[in-house]
């Protein structure tokens, strides 16, 4: 299992747009991809659970990954929030 | 059964056969199942044949113009690997399909609309929208499909959405009722941009109205008469082929400069919304874009467009009208129009509120961003950049100064743009009317907005049906204050044009004239019968006109006077044609 601390820094967190192409992205791993958020776990493959969390900008989240692929998952998923989400 | 009455939206006569089209969820019953992999099976089909609509929907909506990512969302929703985990548990616990769609999706939409959050919230409207589509294709109720309908089909609906618009089947639609909507609501913009008959606002329309029944349809004086004999049939079918004619004859104005009867020139300009509007400008004949409504970039979305998107959008305007002007108007954010990702706050009175160019000199890097794309379009064509509600005259200057600043900015970054842009007021309230000699000495020129001036000036709301009869441009408080605004631009030697709904208006093209209003900006569909009734007035009866209706004291007389002198002008005219 590893994990990482990243701060959301798009103005609008994440919302419909960004939480569709961030959950599709974590979809093509095997590992569990989970965003530690306000003491909630977020499925980050999830694009329902991701909306529901609220997570907004400058929000600090963990990102967990768990699984065979869990070092390049969690690259990924670091890599694209740190980008802003592609706003 | 007798006539029913709304709101005459659209003018034209339509005959047709009534069809409701209503988006409420369908009723089920739940059932017990025996074999849960079919129906497994059976919800699988009905979410893949959405995702199949849904995605074609999408592409449409990407063709004119409009923004297809919400819909695309609404496919990303439904193939959510936890939704569908919840769905079969539901399935594995004994659910029919329908009620574990219902109960998965009202899970989701009391999450969504509990969270403390605002875009959040709003995802719960389409999680609604999932479960409404999905029910319908699992329960076999044919929703009315909008894209193929009837010949001769007299579309009811509550109101008129651009959703629904975008997949209209435009040549079988004889006409449109609603049950929503006034006179410049988008349901009536968009009939008109359609050139369909509307009548809006018709109380109960849904219930007393069958689907199959046969109704004929007056746009211009909001009548709707179910069941029709013969004699009225014939009468409406000749009104029908009389206004069909009137349109060919206002054909032969095509290609030909706006002027009145004594060779003076004026010009009619077109309103448009998006950049898809610019074929029904170019179809329709008009001179210039008086009013490029930016909002509708920014609607319908879940972020802001960034820079180079809005430059997109400007600068396919400004290429497509060819040199022509292409006023464009700043984000006019607020009001009715408020939009949620902006993190807007509730407002107790949102027309007296934080709004338009309130709101975007407060919000400077918004408001960067978008003249920054206006300035960059402006290399491309005739690019004036219009400023919504302004009420002060420090709220001009403050947006030259920005103007002259992000003009700095793109000369040192070389990238090319007009140096001496124009930039002009939206005349809308009664502040800017009363120092409107104030704001022409600094402003290259002024577009009356007249459906706001109305409202703000009457203080009346268009929308609310108890006050609504106090909104109207013919009072004589709102036709002074054109006058007042029309007469300031020419004392400073700057054009004047106006931009509402009044621009289009054939009883008052006669006053307008006489005021001495240069350039008339409506909708792409009126463009060619405005240029036609222009060119029926002479200055002397415009000034005779106008001495008149200024002496009236009541709206209802200046609108019964400016009604008559409009049928004599007509009868005048058919005498003249019937001799050559």
């Amino acid at each position: 299992m590893v994990s990482k601390k990243v701060t959301v820094c798009n103005a609008q967190g994440f919302h419909m747009r960004p939480a569709t192409v961030f959950a599709g992205e974590m979809g093509k791993f095997q590992s569990d991809v989970t965003l530690e958020h306000n003491g909630n776990a977020v499925n980050a493959k999830s694009l329902m659970n991701i909306i529901a969390a609220c997570i907004k900008c400058g929000h600090e989240i963990n990102v967990v990954c768990n699984g065979p692929d869990e070092q390049a998952a969690l690259d990924k998923a670091v890599a694209m929030i740190e980008a802003g989400l592609g706003e | 059964m007798s006539a029913l009455r709304g709101i005459g939206a659209s003018a034209g006569v339509g005959i047709g056969v009534v069809l409701k089209y209503e988006d409420a969820p369908p009723t089920y019953t739940p059932h017990a199942v025996e074999d849960v992999v079919a129906e497994r099976q059976r919800l699988d089909a009905a979410l893949a044949r959405f995702r199949e609509e849904t995605e074609q929907l999408a592409k449409r909506m990407d063709e004119t113009g409009a923004d297809g990512a919400i819909l695309r969302g609404h496919i990303a929703m439904v193939d959510d690997p936890f939704l569908r985990e919840q769905l079969q548990n539901e399935l594995e616990g004994g659910s029919c399909a329908e009620q574990a769609l219902a109960t998965v999706c009202d899970l989701f939409i009391s999450i969504f609309s509990g969270a403390d959050d605002e875009l959040t919230k709003q995802r719960a409207a389409d999680v609604a929208d999932i479960k409404t589509h999905v029910l319908k294709l699992l329960l076999g109720v044919k929703s009315v499909d909008l894209k193929a309908l009837p010949e001769n089909t007299v579309l009811l609906v509550e109101e008129l959405t651009p959703s629904m618009t975008a997949a209209l089947d435009r040549p079988h639609v004889a006409a449109i009722l609603t049950e929503k909507g006034g006179k410049t609501s988008h349901s009536a913009i968009l009939s008109r941009a359609l050139k369909i008959p509307a009548v809006l606002s018709i109380p109960g329309a849904l219930s007393a109205l069958e689907n199959g029944e046969t109704v004929i349809v007056d746009g211009e004086t909001g009548e709707v008469f179910p069941a029709p004999d013969a004699a009225l049939r014939a009468q409406y079918t000749e009104k029908r082929q009389q206004l069909r004619e009137k349109a060919a004859r206002e054909e032969a104005f095509r290609g030909k400069p706006t002027q009145t009867a004594d060779g003076d020139p004026r010009k009619v300009y077109a309103n448009i919304g998006t950049p898809a509007d610019i074929d029904a400008v170019l179809a329709g004949d008009a001179e210039g874009v008086g009013l490029f409504r930016t909002e509708f970039l920014f609607l319908d979305r879940t972020a802001a467009p960034d820079e180079d998107e809005q430059f997109d959008a400007y600068q396919k305007v400004a290429l497509a009208m060819r040199g022509k002007e292409v006023i464009i108007r700043t984000l006019d954010v607020g009001g009715d129009k408020a939009i949620p990702y902006l993190g807007m706050k509730r407002e107790e009175n949102p027309f007296l509120g934080f709004r338009a160019v309130r709101y975007c000199l407060a919000h400077e890097a918004l408001y960067r961003t978008q003249l920054r794309a206006i300035l960059r379009a402006s290399a491309f064509g005739n690019v004036c950049i219009m400023i919504p509600l302004v009420t002060s005259l420090s709220e001009l200057l403050r947006v030259r100064a920005l103007v002259g600043e992000l003009q700095a900015e793109l000369r040192a970054e070389n990238v090319a743009f007009d140096e001496n842009i124009r930039i002009g007021v939206m005349i809308e309230t009664p502040a800017a009317c009363l120092i409107a000699d104030l704001l022409a000495k600094h402003a290259d020129f002024f577009s009356i907005g007249t459906n706001d001036l109305t409202g703000y000036i009457m203080a009346a709301d268009r929308g609310n049906a108890d006050v609504g009869y106090l909104y109207t441009v013919y009072h004589p408080a709102v036709l002074r204050a054109i006058q007042h605004i029309i007469a300031s631009a020419r004392q400073a030697g700057i054009p004047c044009g106006m931009c509402g709904e009044a621009a289009a208006d054939e009883t008052l093209i006669p006053l307008l004239v006489a005021f001495g209003l240069e350039e008339f900006s409506v909708n792409p569909a009126s463009a060619l019968s405005t240029r036609a009734r222009i060119a029926e007035q002479s200055a002397a009866r415009c000034k005779l006109i106008a001495a008149g209706a200024l002496q009236l004291t009541t709206a209802e007389e200046v609108e019964q006077y400016l009604r008559r002198e409009a049928r004599q002008n007509r009868a005048c005219g058919r005498g003249v044609k019937s001799e050559e």
